[in-house]
């Protein structure tokens, strides 16, 4: 499974072309709460389809391996700099609230489980 | 006026960099309600790109992990009252190794 848009991944020196887009991921308090079973709803999204699902899935495997927050979190922000290049963050809980500024067409944000997942590129 | 002391996570940001962190989130409290973390967390993340430049990024809440790369000398983890506030610069620069923060 080759992904055609994956970015060549610098090592060290060269700074990326970033364009940074300043957003406000407008995050609302109200709590998702899919039905039985892991559900993901994508709350706001400035990133292509398959990256999207791509983050899903990558979120239901750390979910699955691991039940503390910053390992979740952890884990998919290192898969996603392994594969589509640095420098991604990545915030994962019940309840938060953030401003950020993200490279266009890299950011998600989506509920899984009851909890929030943000996920962006920046820098 | 901080409704509490706020109580130091982590950090490796410079003492007055550190100070204007805390002094904005007292003053964000004193505009915003706790239930309002985007608000807060936009508030303080501006004030910061004005200050220190572009690239900031802000998470303010009570309950969530995270995981992040940071410019060095620009990170804060730090708890004010219920809300946990993280703040950090991930913009282009020699990203330190990512530190772990969760509330």
């Amino acid at each position: 499974m080759s992904d055609g848009r994956r970015k060549k991944s610098v090592n060290g020196g060269a700074p990326a072309q970033t364009i940074l887009d300043d957003r406000r991921s407008s995050l609302p308090e109200v709590e998702a709460s899919p039905p039985a079973g892991k559900r993901a709803v994508i709350k706001s999204a400035d990133m292509k389809d398959d990256m999207q699902k791509e983050a899903i899935e990558i979120a239901i495997s750390a979910f699955e391996k691991y039940s503390v927050e910053k390992d979740i979190a952890e884990n998919i922000k290192k898969e996603f700099d392994k594969k589509h290049g640095a420098t991604w963050h990545c915030i994962v809980g019940r309840n938060f609230g953030s401003y950020v500024t993200h490279e266009t067409n890299h950011f998600v944000y989506f509920y899984l489980d009851q909890k929030a997942v943000l996920l962006f590129k920046s820098g | 006026m901080l409704e509490g002391k706020a109580v130091m996570g982590d950090t490796d940001m410079k003492q007055t960099m550190k100070e204007d962190a805390l002094s904005l989130a007292s003053k964000a409290l004193d505009c915003f309600d706790v239930t309002e973390p985007t608000q807060i967390a936009r508030f303080i993340k501006k004030e910061f790109d004005r200050s220190y430049g572009s690239g900031w990024q802000c998470i303010v809440g009570t309950h969530f992990g995270s995981f992040v790369t940071h410019c060095s000398g620009c990170f804060i983890h730090f708890s004010v009252g219920s809300l946990t506030i993280l703040l950090f610069k991930g913009s282009v620069g020699e990203p330190a190794p990512p530190d772990r923060c969760s509330s």
